[in-house]
């Protein structure tokens, strides 16, 4: 099965309005310059596995408090045997939310259409156009995979949010309205703020992040385009 | 207060007694100058020793005289030319040892400090109040309360207890405001009522015609009450009542009302000694079951005609107000400090309409700015919150109090903490002798809790021409301080290390350790019971807002009780930054989930009917508000917790003036060095930099749910949400 | 089965009602443990279990896992009774 290599018992932060727990799962196709998750995702054998039946009896005794698990990582659809990871989970009780970058569509479908998942959360790293992604993915990326995986959040068949990390030296405002433009989500798009705290390109390190004043503002404007 | 300080007080009491026959000499024309405390110089005068010993002691005037003469006789030999007056007082005092008239001795003592003790503290800030402002006012204040800690310790009460509190088994809170009650609880409506006519003033206000006279009345009155008690001053059901003068206002106005009476609460150094009036704003969704079909009072005082329940929107609308002000913060986007929004979450609220908007409102003021307190009701218990954590829960004569609801005023008149590792310490593992000392420590705290009643009884017996006019006047028919409704407080410090030293473990590592914490509080709260009864007081278990005494215990246990204290104490002791976990709390540290805490530390929460609070630290994390309201509904249903509170962290940049997340050593928008850190310290929010020793080492120590921890051998890995 | 914690106050109206119960079952072989909100004992259990109002009745499985509970209520024998030994005894 999938190793798990991080878990956090509770979180007010990664699904919104649910208390949830975290499961980190290693092992990452992209190589995003701002990732602050890099030694767990690029080097997990620094870090013992932790067995899933361990995490399910420790969150047990908390059932009446812990609405669900959230799954991310690194990027958890690497792992085929994902669905069999989240149906153990699912009869324990709690409900599953999926962090991805989209970049694993059929997955993404499968997960779906199986009702495995309620909450989706997928990662947009740039305005859709294979030079903007390939600046912030760090690597050159089927855009059509990322394309089919919106497409398929955008059916409806389950909840779901676009979620951005705003790095100043990626990003202009106008590539968020551009990609807001694309994404045409209204308020299902999230911006969130770029983290220097060890960051995979240590040059990241330097730059400093957006006022969080401005960044809501950016939100609320982006949120408001149809 | 700090020890340093109090072991000053804690003079050497020779025993050698030595009795002289000293002939007369005659020395009338001594070329002698003295300096007086009346700023003059007058010319030695050997009569003002007599007049001295006479006036304040029993000494007879024989003895007197001679002491006189003797005192006159060292100084001529000394040849000294100048000489002050507490100079000649040390010199008598000496005499008045050698004879063995040590009560004469104490009642002769001067009360006051070395000259590089106000040099320290008048160049020095104070470290002992993160509330309190350094200062020309402050370092008064400070003056000031050494002389009446001094005087406290001396006079107020028995030496058994001074001893106590300073050797450390117990901590008498605020001992440089022994002439004044501890905190209290107000109502709106007297001000509304009887408007401002405070005793000694010269102008009288009639009951405010407009929001904004309340308001200024309010924080008026709110000064005069904190030159009057030690502690903090709580405000009851504030938008509910200033709901009435607020009817056709748009939202505009009752933000700008809202803003005024934030602004004006929070502003430092405008009160007593540049202290912030320590001020809660208790703030309900619903209209409170108790005050449904009271009439209400409108402006110029009088009747509306109409009942508080038909008032419900104007109240809301203004906590909603109240709120916008909080999320914006301050000019830099820095949380308010104070005063603190304490909401009150009931049956009623869940079906109140609008309740969870609201909720969601609030909880993106905790998650943003931290300042929300959520206060849980259950049942059918009303409360109110006054102190840090103090509430009280309204009892039928209270009820019966809230059909007229400015009778609804009340105080804790003393709180008095335990040390309790220094029992454990003390019982060297023995049941038996641990619960027999705690019952001797609580019998003390119940001795002091009387000699200080007695103290207050005297000054409010002089009415209103005492000291404590503001607290004698009458205007309802009894005293504005109702000492029938008084509560004695009994607080105590590191229930943990109590079961650390005397089961092995702290009460986070095993089920037994933890259910023999809850024997102990259970204990307590049974003597308080039985010496509620013997004595007629009520006495209650509450959690001490332990800012230094927490700090104070585990550096004299680490004096008297070494080396096992050396073990126990928590904190860094090579930096000397020692601590005693806060009252009945979980070690700090510990790695427990918000739920383990709010659930466990809630468990006590029943006991301690003085008020309790679970802290959840947020650090860095910023969270979504809806789950933050999902976790305060199940805090509410599913566990006994009484109050909880998120606390997040910040960096305030002095040089872009900024406000970022999270605890940083430069300033996360420009780089700059100079930045302080803000977080809350036991019960509200400061700048790190005014913290004490043990603080710190508490909040490096303070376990966030956000770490991304790595325990290799266990293969736990924790993550920045 | 596990056990069975029975909360009592001296003087509490309902409570003898309870304790009636309680005597009963131990004379069926089940371990029933008094806990008397006066004592220091009792009061700490109580708080343990959140008992905040006398009588209450606690059902507990081997690993000291709460089953069910009656707090401040006075349930039947018999329904105490279908809780241990099932709905067919
Ligand atoms: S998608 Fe990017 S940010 Fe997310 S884990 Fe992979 S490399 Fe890191
Ligand atoms: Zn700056």
């Amino acid at each position: 099965m999938a190793e798990i290599k991080g878990f956090l018992e509770t979180s007010f932060v990664d699904w919104p309005g649910k208390i949830c727990s975290v499961l980190f799962l290693p092992h990452c196709n992209f190589r995003c310059p701002y990732c602050h998750n890099h030694p767990l995702v690029f080097s997990p054998e620094q870090y013992s596995s932790i067995s899933l039946k361990d995490i399910l009896n420790r969150i047990q005794p908390f059932k009446d408090w812990i609405d669900g698990v959230c799954l991310t990582g690194g990027e958890p659809t690497l792992h085929r045997d994902l669905p069999f990871l989240i149906e153990e989970i699912r009869r324990n009780g709690f409900m599953v939310k999926l962090d991805t970058n989209g970049s694993n569509p059929e997955m993404l479908e499968k997960l779906i259409e199986a009702r495995l998942v309620d909450f989706v959360s997928m990662d947009v790293k740039a305005p859709l156009d294979p030079f903007s992604y390939r600046r912030s993915a760090g690597l050159p990326i089927d855009l059509n995979s990322i394309l089919r995986s919106i497409d398929i959040l955008k059916r409806g068949m389950v909840e779901y949010e676009f979620r951005m990390t705003v790095v100043p030296a990626l990003h202009r405002k106008e590539d968020i309205s551009t990609l807001a433009n694309q994404l045409r989500s209204g308020r299902r798009l999230v911006l969130q703020n770029f983290n220097p705290e060890n960051p995979l390109d240590p040059s990241f390190k330097e730059i400093p992040p957006y006022d969080p004043k401005v960044l809501k503002e950016m939100e609320r404007e982006v949120q408001g385009m149809i | 207060m700090s020890a340093l300080i109090e072991m000053k007080v804690e003079e050497a009491r020779p025993t050698g007694v030595r009795q002289g026959l000293t002939e007369e000499i005659e020395t009338t024309d001594m070329a002698l100058f003295v300096r007086t405390s009346d700023e003059a110089m007058n010319d030695w005068d050997r009569q003002r020793i007599v007049d001295a010993l006479i006036r304040e002691t029993y000494v007879d005037l024989d003895t007197a005289k001679e002491i006189a003469r003797e005192v006159e006789d060292l100084i001529a030999t000394s040849k000294i030319r100048m000489i002050t007056a507490p100079l000649i007082r040390e010199l008598v005092d000496t005499k008045l040892v050698e004879r063995g008239l040590e009560q004469a001795r104490k009642m002769h003592t001067r009360l006051g400090m070395p000259l590089y003790d106000v040099d320290q503290l008048i160049l020095h800030p104070n470290k002992e109040n993160a509330n309190v402002p350094h200062g020309p006012e402050a370092t008064n204040l400070t003056l000031a309360e050494r002389i009446k800690k001094e005087y406290a310790l001396l006079s107020v009460f028995s030496q058994e207890i001074a001893d106590a509190h300073m050797r450390g088994d117990l901590h008498l809170h605020d001992l440089g405001f022994v002439d004044r009650p501890y905190c209290s609880g107000q109502s709106l409506e007297y001000i509304k009522r009887f408007g401002l006519s405070l005793p000694n003033s010269i102008a009288m206000a009639k009951p405010a015609k407009h929001p904004e006279v309340l308001l200024a009345h309010m924080v008026k009155f709110a000064a005069a009450l904190q030159s009057h008690f030690a502690g903090a001053i709580g405000w009851d059901s504030v938008n509910l009542f200033f709901a009435p003068y607020l009817v056709g206002m748009s939202d505009r106005e009752l933000e700008q009302l809202a803003q005024m009476m934030i602004f004006e609460f929070s502003q430092q150094a405008v009160a007593r000694g540049g202290q912030a009036i320590f001020t809660d704003l208790n703030l309900y969704w619903e209209v409170p079951k108790h005050f449904e079909d009271v009439p209400a009072i409108g402006p110029k005082g009088e009747f509306t005609g109409k009942t508080y329940s038909e008032y419900m929107e104007e109240s809301q609308r203004f906590a909603w107000a109240l709120f916008n002000v909080y999320l914006e913060g301050d000019g830099s986007g820095r949380p308010f400090f104070f005063p603190k929004p304490l909401v009150h979450i009931t049956e009623k609220f869940f079906q109140t309409p609008g309740h969870a908007d609201f909720l969601d409102h609030i909880c993106e003021v905790a998650s943003e700015k931290g300042n929300t307190y959520f206060v849980f009701d259950r049942g059918e218990t009303a409360k109110i919150s006054e102190c840090c954590r103090l509430s009280f829960k309204l009892e039928q004569t209270d009820l019966e109090d809230a059909r007229q609801p400015w009778k609804m005023r009340y105080c804790a008149l003393q709180n008095v903490t335990l040390n309790l590792p220094r029992i454990a310490y003390l019982s060297k593992g023995d049941d038996t002798q641990l619960f027999s000392k705690i019952t001797e420590f609580v019998e003390m705290a119940v001795r002091a809790h009387l000699e200080k009643k007695l103290f207050i009884e005297k000054l409010l017996s002089l009415g209103e021409k005492g000291p404590l006019a503001l607290l004698a006047m009458d205007r309802d028919g009894s005293p504005y301080l109702r000492m029938h409704r008084a509560t004695f407080l009994i607080g105590m410090v590191g229930l943990n290390e109590l079961v650390q030293i005397h089961t092995g473990q702290e009460m986070h590592q095993s089920r037994q350790a933890f259910k023999f914490g809850l024997k102990v509080i259970a204990h307590m709260k049974l003597l308080t019971e039985k010496f509620g009864q013997r004595y007629g007081m009520r006495f209650v278990l509450e959690q001490t807002p332990a800012e230094s005494t927490a700090y104070r215990f585990a550096k004299l246990d680490l004096r008297y009780h070494s080396p096992k204290s050396g073990h126990i104490v928590k904190g860094d002791i090579s930096r000397g930054e020692v601590y005693y976990t806060n009252s009945t709390y979980l070690n700090n540290s510990a790695v427990l989930n918000p739920i383990e805490r709010v659930r466990q530390e809630g468990l006590f929460h029943p006991l301690i009917e003085g008020g309790a609070l679970t802290h959840i630290w947020l650090g860095e994390a910023r969270p979504s508000k809806s789950s933050l309201a999902n976790f305060v509904i199940k805090t509410f249903r599913q566990s006994q917790n009484d109050q909880i509170a998120f606390s997040p962290e910040f960096t305030t940049c002095n040089l872009c003036n900024r406000t970022s997340r999270g605890l940083r050593t430069s300033c996360a928008y420009c780089g700059s060095k100079d930045v302080d850190g803000i977080t809350r310290i036991t019960g509200y929010f400061t700048k790190i930099s005014s913290w004490n020793k043990g603080k710190i080492g508490e909040l490096r120590n303070r376990y966030r749910n956000d770490a991304f921890l790595e325990q290799r051998e266990e293969g736990i890995v924790l993550k920045a949400g | 089965m596990g056990s069975i914690k029975i909360f009592v106050k001296a003087k509490c109206p309902k409570c003898p009602a309870v304790k009636e119960i309680g005597m009963e079952l131990k004379k069926e072989g089940i371990p029933v443990f008094h806990y008397d909100l006066d004592t220091i004992e009792g009061l700490a259990e109580a708080s343990y279990y959140s008992v905040l109002s006398t009588p209450s009745i606690i059902i507990e499985d081997d690993e000291e896992r709460e089953v069910i509970s009656w707090r401040g209520v006075v349930p039947s024998l018999q329904e105490v009774k279908q809780v241990l030994f099932g709905a067919n005894s």
